[in-house]
């Protein structure tokens, strides 16, 4: 089974694109949605995304605070456990 | 101060609206205007610009961010190594010269191609610019931003009239969001665009249901190529007085 991370690098991936291109997010997800350079609107767009994939509390803010994807999926996790 | 030079600038006065000036940035792809405005960056914005890892998004930062500083140095009569930005605690940021806090407003958005950025001599403000663009999850945001009576209107709607729609509501709500300082941690389908404006007028006042001691302006600013907005704080006549 897909860990977390696997996940929201496929989510990233179905649901994301900068300038009409797919998203290079790289395999350890060091990178922040900011740092891909996600505007607002794609930023409320995936936060429901995620909480339909993982039914967990996660706003736009949210999604835009988190320092990489991977500290993300980590929340994801905790938030699981 | 910032000089002028054969490069040219990549940004040009929009509009006003009361003590507010907006300002209207070229992000097309230049090498020049971005060879110029990382120039003018500090360190730690350098920084920030080489963390991007699109081009797009990174020439988009460093244009606003270049235009940003050329506009309130010449507004504060400074140098730019000598401005230097703070953020709220919500991320939002303040500019310092010198160190010391300047009472100077800004806010900057932009979409793919433009940019606005806005400047007043006190107040709060907040402006927001999309790029209008059908989407295939419209209905999704529009779920997750617009209050009961604006999905009720956008429900009535058809084709482009309803991506307009929800573009121009999406920007009156996100700069009145950013001018409160709050950002998406408000949540956008709690509070509604005021009728009026709803209904065409391109400017109306607006109270956030729980804070309403504060009365906002808001102003419709788009045009045939990007839906924008603007939130402007009242600002205190001789006397004190205000709906603040």
């Amino acid at each position: 089974m897909a860990t977390t991370a696997e996940r929201v690098r496929q989510l990233v991936a179905d649901n994301l694109e900068v300038d009409g291109q797919p998203v290079a997010v790289p395999a350890d997800l060091s990178v922040s949605l900011t740092d891909v350079g996600v505007p607002s609107m794609d930023f409320v767009a995936f936060a429901k995304v995620l909480v339909r994939e993982f039914d967990v509390p996660l706003t736009p803010d949210d999604c835009a605070g988190f320092s990489s994807l991977k500290d993300l999926a980590a929340y994801i996790d905790a938030q699981a456990a | 101060m910032l000089r002028s030079s054969a490069v040219g600038w990549w940004w040009r006065p929009f509009t006003e609206v009361a003590e507010a000036a907006v300002f209207l940035i070229d992000l097309a792809p230049d090498a020049a205007h971005e060879a110029r405005a990382l120039e003018w960056l500090s360190v730690t914005e350098r920084a920030r610009s080489r963390r991007f890892v699109h081009a797009g998004p990174r020439r988009r930062f460093t244009l606003c961010r270049g235009a940003l500083r050329a506009i309130l140095c010449h507004r504060l009569g400074c140098d730019s190594q000598r401005l230097t930005f703070g953020t709220s605690s919500h991320g939002k940021p303040f500019a310092r010269v010198d160190d010391m806090p300047e009472p100077i407003s800004f806010n900057v958005s932009h979409g793919r191609s433009h940019g606005l950025i806005a400047v007043a001599p006190r107040g709060r403000l907040g402006v927001d610019i999309e790029e209008r663009r059908a989407r295939e999850d419209l209905e999704d945001l529009a779920d997750a931003v617009l209050g009961p009576n604006e999905k009720r209107e956008f429900g009535l709607l058809r084709g482009d009239a309803r991506t307009q729609f929800f573009f121009r509501m999406w920007t009156l709500k996100e700069a009145l969001m950013k001018a409160l300082g709050l950002g998406f941690s408000l949540d956008p389908a709690e509070f509604e665009v005021p009728i009026a404006v709803r209904r065409g007028a391109t400017t109306g006042t607006f109270r956030f249901p729980d804070r309403p001691r504060v009365l906002w302006r808001v102003d419709d600013l788009g045009t045939e190529d990007f839906a924008a907005a603007l939130a402007l704080e009242p600002i205190p006549d001789r006397c004190g007085s205000s709906d603040g």
